[in-house]
């Protein structure tokens, strides 16, 4: 029987690590000082934005083993094994997802760089609670932080996605 | 963050132990790693990563609750159980911290064992006089909560010992309780003040009361003095004034600034004049 591995070393600085990114098994060599967000990237998933890098904007939320996380705070070695949801994950140009469809529709993208991360939230909350009230979005994307806009389209596109997906019977939309 | 040579994720708290122990290189501990990931000491060659650990519960064990250290805020703030303890205080706490991303990220083990002053859960567990259970090289050690950060606990949780486990005890079930935060703004990492308050009466009479402050000293602390003069005695105007005199003092001795002192005064006599 194959001894489960427990732990990885460091090649002068840089860690082999295996993951899955979207649904794809994917192998990183990722340095040992870098950020997963560095690393999503540098591998071509340029959808996880750097804001901050401080864990503050939310800007860079992906979905990590099935809950939102900040790219920018986990290093990237500590991804070996992980389950990672990016925006690329959610959809696509010609079959959107019904949030992504949703703020388009509401006007709820002003310059972008935070919509990302603000569908990805968006898309737990509705996974967990397809019925949430204002006070439940605003307390689930209170970490995704928006300069352009007051809050209110996404808010409306939030909802109006949650009623379409229920309509669908559908929750869960990756 | 730049040495780092291993990386372990054992799933058990003795292999987590020995992950930290039997290397020669310096190791640390990390949870959730929202306040260490950034802030790796330089030295430090061996990151032991306890995501794996089978310790993110919120339970009931005995009459008390337990909370695993791996637990999260998120998981915390949403426990039925922790809802219903101590009048929800400790989903309250857990719901202040911070955003929602960092909730879902953060764990109570991290909190307690970065004892960084604003952090969120020192003040609660100070309070509701809390235990720790740690895992250390000479066996599990059940500790007052106060005694985490004495230098008479030898240990340094994450470095060379492991949190396991908080318990509130069942003696605080019922007991009204309120926990404040005052920062900048209320996704604030690093607040001004935090503030448990928690009593308990019976027959009109204060049976216990705690009042336990953070963010102001390196360690979180107890209004002792505030808490003696209501202590047994009926919640009348004249005691009252007393305390919030006390609680004053409270925070004069551990150099408060002045609007730090207005505003946890205030809360005070908000939370007490509402059990009259």
């Amino acid at each position: 029987m194959k001894k489960k591995t427990t732990g990885l070393e460091a090649v002068n600085g840089v860690f082999e690590i295996s993951l899955g990114v979207n649904g794809a098994k994917r192998t990183f060599a990722v340095k040992n000082t870098e950020f997963l967000l560095d690393a999503l990237r540098r591998y071509g998933y340029k959808g996880a934005k750097k804001g901050c890098d401080t864990g503050d904007c939310g800007s860079c939320t992906v979905i990590f083993n099935g809950k939102p996380a900040l790219a920018c705070l986990i290093p990237a070695f500590t991804a070996h094994g992980a389950a990672i949801t990016t925006i690329e994950g959610l959809g696509t140009v010609r079959d959107p997802h019904p949030l992504q469809e949703a703020f388009v529709e509401a006007g709820a993208v002003q310059c972008g760089f935070c919509i990302p991360g603000m569908i990805l939230s968006s898309k737990h909350l509705l996974d967990v609670n397809p019925e949430p009230s204002e006070e439940e979005i605003k307390k689930y994307l209170d970490g995704n932080l928006c300069r352009c806009t007051g809050y209110v389209k996404q808010i409306k596109a939030v909802k109006a996605a949650a009623k379409k997906l229920r309509g669908k019977g559908r929750v869960s939309g990756v | 963050m730049n040495h780092i040579k291993y990386y372990s994720f054992p799933e058990t708290p003795g292999a987590a132990l020995a992950g930290l122990l039997n290397r020669k290189t310096e190791a640390m501990a990390v949870a959730g790693g929202t306040l260490a990931a950034k802030t790796l000491p330089e030295t430090v060659e061996n990151f032991v990563d306890l995501k794996n650990l089978p310790l993110g519960y919120v339970k009931k064990r005995g009459g008390d609750l337990v909370i695993g250290a791996t637990a999260t805020f998120d998981a915390i703030d949403n426990s039925k159980l922790a809802k219903r303890w101590a009048g929800g205080v400790i989903s309250a706490a857990a719901a202040r911290c911070s955003s929602q991303l960092i909730r879902n990220m953060a764990t109570i083990g991290g909190n307690i064992a970065r004892p960084h002053s604003f952090n969120i859960f020192p003040a609660v567990l100070l309070g509701l006089d809390a235990k720790v259970r740690v895992l250390t090289k000479t066996g599990v050690k059940t500790i007052p909560f106060s005694a985490l950060y004495q230098p008479e606990f030898r240990f340094r949780p994450g470095r060379d010992s492991l949190i396991l486990e908080i318990i509130i005890p069942g003696k605080t079930r019922n007991w009204a309780c309120r926990f404040e935060k005052f920062a900048k703004t209320e996704a604030s990492w690093e607040a001004y003040l935090t503030l448990f308050m928690g009593i308990w009466m019976k027959a009109g009479v204060v049976k216990e009361l705690r009042v336990a402050v953070g963010a102001l000293s390196p360690r979180p602390f107890r209004a002792e003095s505030a808490e003696r003069v209501l202590s047994g005695a009926k919640l009348a105007p004249v005691s009252i004034d007393a305390a919030v005199l006390e609680l004053g003092r409270d925070l004069d001795a551990a150099r408060a600034g002045e609007f730090k002192k207005e505003v946890a005064v205030s809360l005070f006599k908000r939370f007490i004049k509402e059990r009259v």
